[in-house]
């Protein structure tokens, strides 16, 4: 019966949402004791920057790893514009906390790397990743390699190779996790002023609210193990934003301290 | 004093009487050993007469060039032996990566190949490709051999987990990942194996030559301690030690080429 439902379930989900994520009853686990995701359902309008914040171990990260194909799906059903996901589609591109940048090769080159992989024309690739070595502030380091790049200046390499490739969703694992709160603001001004251009479908993961709220147009709150969803909270704010200037709105720390709530009572849960 | 520009100067000038203290040492050093020797209160039978070993050596080097064809003899079989044994030795670590089955297999047999003192193989190895260079190549490759094998099948497995993810969810193929991920990062450790491969090349090479063979600076040096002419084994000596930094000395200039993103 479950067979039967499911496949029903799908292509449904197929039918009606080929432009958008649907996520429908996720439910993971990893081996007998650790549940990190339980009946989790979502759905990400064309366009949306959604972040999911949870402390650590909810199973945010289960989430998106699921969305990038990098683990099978055991319960529920995802679809991505129509599809399952699967690692390598083109549609998709990933981000990590580490930079992962090729240490063999030059910002530019790592820049346009995953077009490359991707097939796309040599020439084109050039001029794009210049583009954006140019748009996250690194003109004149194209020829440097990642050794002579700071922390905060690798990341820049990794958000412009990730929009060098043209997918129309970014998975986000924590891409600002490890770096200084001023270097941590500066990115999210570049990505903000990245995704404006080209407004992509982007799943963010984040352990820090202010980050989501910033970014955002919806925050998804996840509780702790095992991983649920405790509140979608839609984020009002006006665009085009400037990360700086929201330090200072009250708007914003309304926002905050009512998704600050909502966190607290997913961790007392 | 405290003027910045005085301070490469210094340096400079640190350099130059170091290489001057080396070069009156050696002089001291080898005055002293002339003195010594001329005088016998070493005798020369066992360590030799400096102005002797140089006479040697401009013989060999310029006037019969003896030294010059025993060195082409051995700086040939060397390169063979290097070349052979690290191609095998990737190769080998190439079907151990993708069939990893076979390497559990192999492994004991693998180790007890490598445990086994090389130069003991000497003889057999006379035996099978007789007195020529082949059999100092075969010496030489078997050296070179294990110890690319292990750093080559080790650099590869050091490939990082996030790179390897990466490249998955770009979509890159098997074979992309293998050649645009996994070799540029076993590199810098197969190099090292590389490096330490050429001189114990050398090594078996040297060490087939000494003890049976037609030609080489090994077949030299033994054949000169057989006639007790120990100013010419000093001087084999000499070339040999010469060799052996050049030969370091080319595989790092190779190497700061190839790894500049070190």
């Amino acid at each position: 019966m479950s067979i039967v439902s499911e496949t029903l379930n799908s292509a449904n989900a197929a039918a009606t949402s080929s432009d958008r994520i649907v996520i429908d009853g996720l439910d993971h686990r990893f081996g007998e004791s650790v549940h990190a995701a339980s009946n989790v359902s979502l759905t990400f309008a064309p366009g949306e920057f959604v972040s999911i914040v949870g402390p650590s171990g909810c199973g945010k990260t289960t989430v998106l790893n699921l969305l990038a194909g990098l683990i099978k799906v055991q319960t529920g059903t995802l679809s991505i514009f129509g599809k399952p996901p699967k690692a390598g589609r083109h549609d998709v591109a990933y981000m990590l906390a580490r930079d992962c940048l090729f240490p063999w090769l030059t910002a530019e080159r790592n820049a346009e790397f995953g077009a490359e992989i991707r097939g796309m024309d040599r020439a084109k690739r050039k001029s794009r990743a210049r583009e954006l070595l140019e748009a996250v502030g690194l003109k004149g380091f194209e020829e440097s390699y990642p050794k002579a790049l700071s922390h905060g200046m690798r990341q820049r390499v990794a958000l412009a190779r990730t929009f060098c490739l043209e997918s129309p969703l970014l998975l986000m694992d924590e891409p600002f996790g490890a770096l200084d709160a001023q270097t941590k603001l500066q990115l999210e001004e570049v990505l903000l002023s990245l995704w404006m251009k080209e407004r992509r479908n982007v799943v963010f993961i984040t352990h820090d609210l202010a980050e989501a709220i910033t970014l955002s147009d919806r925050v998804i709150v996840m509780s702790s193990r095992p991983g649920r969803v405790i509140a979608d909270i839609p984020i009002d704010l006006p665009r085009p934003r400037s990360v700086s200037a929201l330090q200072k709105d009250p708007a914003y720390h309304r926002l905050y301290a009512q998704v600050w709530e909502q966190l607290e009572m997913g961790l007392k849960s | 004093m405290s003027n910045p520009s005085t301070v490469p100067n210094f340096e400079r000038f640190e350099t130059i009487a170091l290489v001057v203290a080396r070069i009156v040492f050696l002089a001291f050093f080898f005055l002293g050993w002339e003195y010594v020797a001329r005088n016998r209160i070493v005798d020369p039978l066992f360590i030799g007469v400096p102005s002797q070993i140089a006479k040697f050596l401009w013989n060999g080097l310029f006037v019969d060039y003896s030294i010059i064809r025993d060195l082409v003899w051995t700086l040939g079989s060397t390169f063979l032996a290097f070349a052979i044994g690290s191609v095998a030795g990737i190769a080998t670590a190439l079907i151990f990566i993708t069939w990893p089955l076979f390497e559990r297999f192999s492994g004991p047999f693998f180790s007890a190949l490598n445990a086994l003192p090389r130069i003991a193989l000497a003889p057999l190895f006379l035996l099978w490709f007789g007195l020529g260079i082949w059999s100092k190549v075969a010496l030489g490759a078997s050296l070179t051999y294990f110890i690319v094998l292990s750093s080559a099948v080790a650099g590869i497995r050091s490939t990082s987990a996030d790179h390897l993810t990466l490249s998955r969810t770009m979509g890159a193929s098997k074979r992309q990942i293998f050649m645009r991920v996994t070799l540029p990062s076993a590199v810098p450790t197969i190099f090292s194996g590389l490096r330490l491969g050429l001189i114990y090349a050398l090594l078996g090479v040297i060490g087939g030559e000494i003890i049976a063979a037609e030609h080489g600076l090994g077949q030299l040096l033994s054949f000169l301690a057989g006639s007790f002419q120990i100013s010419g084994m000093f001087s084999v000596l000499l070339i040999l030690a010469i060799l052996g930094t050049v030969l370091i000395e080319v595989m790092n200039i190779v190497e700061k080429r190839l790894l500049r993103w070190q």
